[in-house]
């Protein structure tokens, strides 16, 4: 089997539909035999996400969605799978309830590693956000775009754990883009300076396109496609959808 | 020196607020405009096209006014009115406006957007690409559309492309969400021309110091006509760019008090989600959103809360980092004015002195109201006018004005129907 050799990471927004949903939906995957389910803290104004993503978020909140919610998901996941889980979500949500004390019971619940887009690794003096995933032993995944300069990427590739995230092109979550000569010569030209895992991301949304980035990339990152395919027929039929698509054949 | 520590070209930062925490693929494009911006603020070419145009385009300096008959009726401390509203577009933005659209031109952008709540910031955003020949598109919440239509009107009159954001509480927090996230998509051809001092660096510091202008005609206008310095200087708090204007010359001048006057709307008064306000410095907590660290109005999870006001352009739930820093340090009092209190300070500006200033400026006036009889007759109060009233015709006849008004418009849909 290919899915065997490619590695996926795919995502879900925790409390879209429902709390209830979102793990039915994390268990659809593993069981379809992705390597990293990443699970997005829903949050007020989620600036790096196309409007699919966006509108789960305010659906989630509007739900009553809370942060210990995700924790308690992210518990009960880790009870009945064993592959890498990881939160998704912006820096206020962290930064509200203290990074320090976030990542603690982050690490608490089996979380492997966090992605968090808008805090920059130089950004904070002494930079906490990292110190803390250091402390706590979770991953911080850096995400670089096809503009980080050299010297970025150098220095992203001497911070990073586990994998760093690529951003297939220009844009936000959610848009179509093939896997062209262009993103080739990006992940050729990002791994002069970074020696982890790629993982490329970002508007993936075909069966094709994952076949197609696995030649490049050493995850492939599947985000909104796994929400439209969830709201396509009813709820059994969006997790069989889900299920179906995560296993290449 | 206070003006050098809020003009930290560096890294962006007053005491810990501040910063730039924007993805990755935007740390570049902020850097470049960052580099941009240093050099061309020295650049003796760049400042000379900038006062030209200032002066010919916007129509700078503008007056400052002294409100004879407010200062007998409300028989205390004198009272000026730096009239902002008559700035070209009718408010204050256009000084930044003119002032990152020369350097994006510069920098060889095409494409210009901007996020707008009351609307001027878009209008005079629309105005300068106008004039400079690039492509304009303006982020709107569904809200501020709605409420401030003849505005829409106007920019797409200008050869704008106004943008309906109908995500989340559409408003101004909105459409500023959806202009990153264009900027994002298109980091290289475009310009954000964000239009308060928020915002990741180097927005503050660049908004700050295209909107000083305000603060050193104020130096000016004032010694040659009282032969001193104001007292008080007051000025409304949306994102705090008319603020930092008129502020920003007189920090290093210990005798000159401060005053932000921020939205009250309907009361102090909120739930997990929402304000009946959007008062920051009352109730809110250091967050990081929208690209930089400051107050925002957010629950327990760091969720940010929907706001509420009378002026689209103070409905906003995060303020810019050197107003949270001015007053830590106890330079810049804060306060609040209620929609109700608004309308009447609307009002009573209007038939004393002939002026309508904007909703958002009323809230200024408010407060000068509050404050002027307490104080005596040597004593000067400078007020922000940041905008003209004019574009609130729809918010405020309704509540002023509501019999007639809906006859006139009644009688004009049938016109038209005809």
């Amino acid at each position: 089997m290919k899915n065997q050799q490619i590695k996926i990471m795919s995502h879900l927004v925790a409390g879209y539909p429902s709390l209830a949903e979102s793990e039915k939906i994390a268990l659809a995957m593993a069981g379809a035999g992705v390597s990293y389910i990443e699970i997005q803290i829903p949050f007020s104004d989620p600036v790096a996400d196309g409007p699919t993503i966006a509108a789960a978020n305010r659906h989630a909140l509007d739900r009553g969605t809370s942060v210990n919610d995700c924790f308690e998901l992210m518990t009960r996941l880790k009870e009945r799978v064993s592959i890498p889980l990881l939160f998704m979500s912006y820096y206020n949500i962290l930064f509200r309830h203290g990074v320090d004390a976030f990542c603690a019971r982050a690490a608490a619940a089996g979380c492997w590693g966090l992605i968090v887009p808008d805090i920059p690794f130089d950004e904070e003096p002494g930079n906490g956000y990292l110190a803390a995933c250091a402390k706590w032993g979770l991953n911080p995944i850096l995400v670089i775009s096809p503009i980080t300069p050299p010297d970025r990427l150098r220095a992203i590739g001497e911070m990073a754990k586990g994998f760093v995230y690529c951003v297939s092109g220009f844009g936000i979550t959610g848009q179509e883009r093939n896997v062209s000569d262009e993103t080739r010569d990006y992940l050729a030209r990002v791994r002069q300076h970074i020696s982890q895992p790629l993982a490329l991301g970002f508007g993936i949304s075909s069966q094709d396109q994952i076949v197609a980035a696995a030649e490049v990339a050493d995850i492939v990152v599947i985000g909104s496609k796994i929400i439209n395919l969830y709201n396509q027929g009813s709820e059994t039929e969006g997790l069989k959808n889900i299920s179906d698509f995560l296993q290449i054949s | 020196m206070l003006t050098e520590k809020l003009m930290n070209v560096e890294t962006g930062y007053f005491g810990e607020f501040g910063g730039r925490y924007v993805p990755e693929m935007l740390v570049p494009i902020m850097d470049a405009l960052r580099d941009a911006f240093v050099r061309y603020y020295q650049d003796e070419e760049f400042l000379a096209e900038l006062a030209h145009l200032n002066e010919t385009y916007i129509g700078r300096p503008t007056p400052l006014y002294f409100c004879q008959n407010l200062t007998t009726r409300l028989g205390g401390a004198r009272i000026y009115l730096k009239n902002e509203g008559l700035c070209h577009t009718g408010a204050h933005k256009i000084n930044h406006c003119l002032g990152q659209a020369l350097i994006a031109k510069r920098m060889g952008k095409k494409r210009v957007i901007a996020e707008t709540g009351a609307g001027q910031h878009g209008l005079a955003t629309a105005a300068v690409c106008a004039k400079l020949g690039m492509e304009c598109v303006v982020y709107m919440g569904a809200k501020d559309y709605e409420r401030q239509r003849p505005n829409v009107f106007w920019m797409e009159r200008l050869g704008a492309t106004v943008m309906e954001v109908k995500e989340g509480g559409q408003i101004l927090r909105d459409a500023i969400n959806a202009a990153l996230r264009d900027q994002l998509t298109n980091p290289t051809d475009t310009h954000y021309l964000l239009g308060t001092v928020c915002g990741p660096h180097p927005y503050p510091v660049m908004n700050t110091y295209f909107q000083s202008v305000v603060g050193r005609e104020v130096k000016a206008q004032i010694m040659k006509q009282a032969g001193k310095y104001p007292d008080y200087l007051v000025a409304c708090v949306g994102g705090g760019s008319n603020a930092m204007g008129l502020f920003y010359e007189f920090l290093d001048d210990e005798s000159v008090k401060m005053v932000g006057v921020e939205a009250g709307g309907e009361g102090i008064e909120e739930d997990s989600r929402k304000c009946r306000h959007a008062a920051r410095m009352q109730s809110g907590y250091p967050g990081v959103s929208e690209g930089f660290k400051s107050l925002f109005l957010q629950n327990d999870d760091g969720q940010i809360k929907d706001t509420s006001s009378v002026s689209a352009g103070l409905d906003y739930s995060g303020v810019g980092p050197q107003m949270v820093y001015l007053r830590d340090i106890g330079r810049v009092r804060f306060t609040y004015a209620f929609d109700d209190e608004v309308l009447a300070a609307y009002d009573l500006v209007a038939r004393s002195e002939g002026v309508f200033p904007a909703l958002e400026s009323a809230h200024a006036c408010v407060e000068v109201i509050k404050m002027a009889p307490q104080l005596s007759r040597d004593e000067i109060i400078v007020f922000n006018c940041s905008g003209r009233g004019d574009k609130d015709l729809f918010i405020v006849a309704p509540r002023l004005a509501k019999d007639n008004f809906a006859a006139f418009l009644r009688k004009k849909v049938d016109e038209l129907g005809r």
